[in-house]
This record gives C-alpha cells, sequence and structure tokens, in this order.
C-alpha cells in the first residue's frame, strides 16, 4: 500500500485526537492571532449603539446548553451594552430550556456592569420566560403580550411589574435584538414583528445558520447579525468588554487552520492517486 | 453546604468526555451518558412545559377567564395519540397548529421570504458586489430551470449558476465545520476551567482505562474506523 493511500485511509479517530488536543490547546495556553471585524458584526454593533437611550427593546433570548458557550457571551454583552444606555429590555424564549440559559445571561451580564448602572428587576429589564407555539407565540406576543403569558420567569405578575406597565404589544418597542442560537428562529421574528411592526431587528446565530439570514440583511430586513463564537468576541471587542468569546475564538481558528489544511492535503493526495491510476 | 455550579461543572465534564467516546465507537459509556442527557432534557422540558400550562391556563381558569378551557381540551386531545383506537382524535389539534402556523408564516411570508427578497436584488449596478449579486441571483435561479435544454447560451448561464451555487454550498460547510469546532470548545471551556481541571483529567483517565478493558477483553465490539 502506498503512502498516499495510507494517509487517504488514516482512521479518523485520529483526526479526532489531533482536533480535541488543538482545541483544547489555545484554552490552557491562550494565544492571540489577529482577527478582522466582520462587517455584519459592526453592523449589528453599530444598530445597537444606535438605539436612543431610555428606548424599550424586546430580546428573544434562544441559546440553549449547546450554543450558550458561543452565542451567550455575545448575548451578554448585548444586554451590557443596553443597559448602560439606559435601555429597559424585555426578555423572551420560544424554548423551554433557552429561558433557563437567558436568565442566565441576564444575571452574567449584571454582574460585569459598572457600579451606578441601574438594572432592576422589573424596573430596567424584565424576564417573561418561556412562550410557548414557536411562530404562533410569537405572533401572539406581539399582538397581545397579556394574551400570551401572564406572569414572568420567576413568577411574577405582568402586571405588578412597574416596567410592563405601558407595554402590551409589539407596537411599544423600538428595536428587537432576536439571538436565534441554533433554533432557526430567525424567520419568526423577521416574519412576525419585522414585517407587520416595522420593528428594527438585529441578532445573533451560530455560525452555520449566517448563511441562511443574510440575505435579510442584504434586503434590510435585518440590521447586522452576530455569528456565534466569533460574533461575540467581535461584540466583547468593539464593546471594549473583554469576555471568554475572545479566548474561544482563537481556538476556533487553530480548528479552522487544521480543517483547511485537512481539505488541501485530502484533495491533492487524491488527485496524486487518481494520476497514478490507483484506487 | 455543596456548590450546586460546582457540582453542574464536574457532572458536566464526566457527561462530556462520555458522550464524545461514540466517536471511538459505540460502547456502553455513550449509551449511558447519551441516555442520562435526554432524560435529564426530556424531565426539565416537561417540568418547565407543565410550568407554563399552570401559569397560563390553570390560573387564568381559576380567575374566571373560562375560554382557556378550550385550549386544554385541545391539548388533551393530543394525548390520545397514545391509543392507537383514538389516534383520530388527535389529528384535530395537529390540524389546527399546523393550520395557524401555516397560516401565520405564509401571510408574513410572501412579504418578508419573497417580495423583501426580489427587492433586493433589484440594486443599481454601479459596483462590483452588485454585479455579483445579480448576476449570481439570476443564474442560480436559472440553474433549476429543468425543463429547458441544455445547450446554447443556456448551457452556460447553467454552469454559471452552478458555480454560485458550489460557492455558496462551499461557505455553508466551512461555516458548519466552525460551528461543530465551537460546540466541542463551548465544553472544553467548562471541562478545563481550573475548579474541575483535575476531575476532567481524572475521568479521562477512568473512561480510558474502562475502555482499554472493554476493547482488549472483547466485551466492547471493536469498531473498525475506515
Amino acid at each position: 500500500m502506498s503512502i498516499v493511500k495510507k494517509i487517504l485511509d488514516l482512521d479518523q479517530r485520529v483526526i479526532y485526537l489531533i482536533l480535541f488536543v488543538l482545541l483544547a490547546y489555545p484554552i490552557l495556553n491562550p494565544v492571540i492571532l489577529p482577527m478582522a471585524i466582520q462587517d455584519y458584526s459592526k453592523q449589528a454593533f453599530n444598530f445597537a449603539d444606535s438605539i436612543p437611550d431610555g428606548s424599550v427593546v424586546l430580546i428573544e433570548g434562544g441559546n440553549s446548553a449547546a450554543t450558550h458557550p458561543q452565542c451567550g457571551p455575545g448575548l451578554t454583552a448585548n444586554i451590557y451594552h443596553l443597559l448602560t444606555k439606559n435601555c429597559k429590555l424585555v426578555f423572551f424564549s420560544i424554548g423551554a430550556e433557552q429561558a433557563f440559559w437567558t436568565n442566565r445571561e441576564i444575571q452574567d451580564a449584571i454582574n460585569k456592569l459598572p457600579a451606578g448602572v441601574p438594572a432592576e428587576n422589573g424596573v430596567n429589564w424584565v424576564h417573561l420566560g418561556y412562550i410557548s407555539g414557536g411562530e404562533s407565540g410569537v405572533a401572539a406576543l406581539a399582538a397581545n403580550i397579556r394574551s400570551a403569558i401572564s406572569k414572568d420567569y420567576y413568577g411574577t405578575l405582568i402586571d405588578d411589574l412597574p416596567l410592563m406597565k405601558d407595554i402590551n404589544d409589539a407596537k411599544a418597542f423600538s428595536a428587537v435584538f432576536w439571538w436565534g442560537g441554533s433554533e432557526g428562529s430567525i424567520p419568526y421574528g423577521v416574519r412576525q414583528l419585522v414585517g407587520p411592526y416595522n420593528l428594527p431587528m438585529s441578532g445573533s446565530c451560530t455560525t452555520n445558520e449566517v448563511p441562511n439570514y443574510s440575505p435579510y440583511i442584504s434586503s434590510g430586513q435585518m440590521k447586522g447579525i452576530f455569528g456565534g463564537v466569533r460574533g461575540s468576541a467581535e461584540y466583547e471587542y468593539l464593546l471594549r468588554v473583554p469576555g471568554p468569546a475572545l479566548g474561544q475564538a482563537m481556538a476556533t481558528n487553530f480548528g479552522g487552520l487544521f480543517w483547511l489544511v485537512l481539505v488541501v492535503v485530502g484533495n491533492v493526495l487524491y488527485f496524486i492517486q487518481r494520476g497514478r491510476g490507483e484506487k | 453546604m455543596m456548590d450546586m455550579a460546582w457540582l453542574g461543572l464536574v457532572i458536566g465534564s464526566f457527561v462530556s468526555i462520555g458522550a464524545y467516546t461514540v466517536l471511538i465507537g459505540d460502547n456502553p459509556i455513550s449509551k449511558v451518558t447519551e441516555h442520562l442527557y435526554t432524560g435529564i432534557l426530556g424531565g426539565y422540558i416537561l417540568a418547565m412545559n407543565w410550568d407554563f400550562i399552570m401559569r397560563n391556563a390553570i390560573t387564568k381558569i381559576q380567575g374566571g377567564q373560562s375560554i382557556y378551557i378550550i385550549s386544554l381540551i385541545v391539548s388533551l386531545m393530543l394525548v390520545t395519540r397514545l391509543k392507537p383506537e383514538w389516534l383520530w382524535i388527535s389529528r384535530y389539534p395537529v390540524a389546527l397548529t399546523v393550520g395557524i402556523g401555516m397560516g401565520l408564516a405564509i401571510r408574513a411570508s410572501v412579504l418578508s421570504d419573497f417580495l423583501a427578497q426580489v427587492q433586493a436584488t433589484l440594486l443599481p449596478i454601479n459596483n462590483i458586489n452588485n454585479i455579483v449579486m445579480i448576476i449570481g441571483s439570476i443564474t442560480a435561479i436559472t440553474y433549476f430551470l429543468f425543463t429547458a435544454k441544455y445547450e446554447g447560451p443556456y448551457r452556460y448561464i447553467n454552469q454559471t449558476g452552478r458555480l454560485f451555487l458550489l460557492a455558496a454550498f462551499g461557505v455553508t460547510y466551512g461555516q458548519t465545520a466552525s460551528f461543530r469546532f465551537e460546540l466541542v470548545i463551548g465544553r472544553l471551556v467548562d471541562m478545563l476551567k481550573p475548579e474541575v481541571a483535575m476531575y476532567t483529567y481524572g475521568f479521562l483517565v477512568v473512561v480510558a482505562v474502562l475502555l482499554f478493558y472493554g476493547y482488549s477483553t472483547k466485551k466492547i465490539p471493536w469498531y473498525k474506523g475506515r
């Protein structure tokens, strides 16, 4: 058996092992590689930055246990950003698990806030928790919040929350941030909030979903998007608030470079093998 | 009192290592951790949905809003699918849910997923990005004209469309690979936190010894990789 065939027939478990070591190394020994800010992230950041101080903003928290490490730091940065602008935030999730992680991301952001920035539950922010029904739930929430939900995540009646006093439907919000994780739910926001209520929207999703939603940015239906851990790292960088995403983005670079080498080597060896007439 | 966050990280570390052993081949450790995760998540989602029903239906019914009884009955009709003879009853709530979902989506889709996208392609031909966007959109759509004969100028348009589609698939593949790395990195960050790193290394050793014993004694069948 030729060396080319041996490499092409390499047991994939060897590749997994090398990849595991390559991904773990930058986490144990942080390395910073140069990183250019993507246009979509810059647009999303500028949009968040342009929201007038004191605006009421709707945020869908869609990160799960799997997507929290990559998109969670971005949502944390987003909450930090908006609370420092004295915006009033109303959170909801269309997944049961996602409501838990959204709550954690809110707490992470509050713990990071500089002294003096108000972040009182019920006054500066409200977490409505889990809304069932997927897209139908979003439509119901947009039309009449109290018809979709009566208590917040902590069990407090919506009517007892000072922030919710004059908020009844989507018309009360100035902007929407849809942190969809890997839910594939960003079109729900575009269809049920951007179209009918003309709300400007931005958000985030996992890296693999960015190509699916980029047409919404080209068409102006979304103002920008943060994609995966790199998007989160870019938000942290643009906000000048260091967080966990930057180190993770570097580890992704290592994985990406290794994958690139594998693809190139695999293709070159394939053509060599074919040139030699081997099977 | 034991720190629950720390305990969560330690258990998470063990479950993650166990789940990743599936890459070596199907084995009892990966199965146990897989079932553990599925069971816990299923239980959590059940509890959250129960809580949602209690807060948003039962509380409202108790408060005199009897209209919510209808939603409860419709929800209960879904459960009838567990008995084959009553399966037909569950089709009504499914039809209702699908119908409402479709109605809501289609109403908005025409605007957001069709008209707005067509509008976004009607760009002035004044820069390279717009030219690429216009040519790419038109040729990629043309690629799906299966009734046209593959000859003459159409052949070149078709081939150009295919190139654009392949480029798009390449981007999607790259992004997907990156997403998978991020999933692993997310777990590794938690597993290698200083307060749990020693446990992670310990679990790695224990799992490696168990698997080595299982494979060497042939108690676990060895999956032959390619």
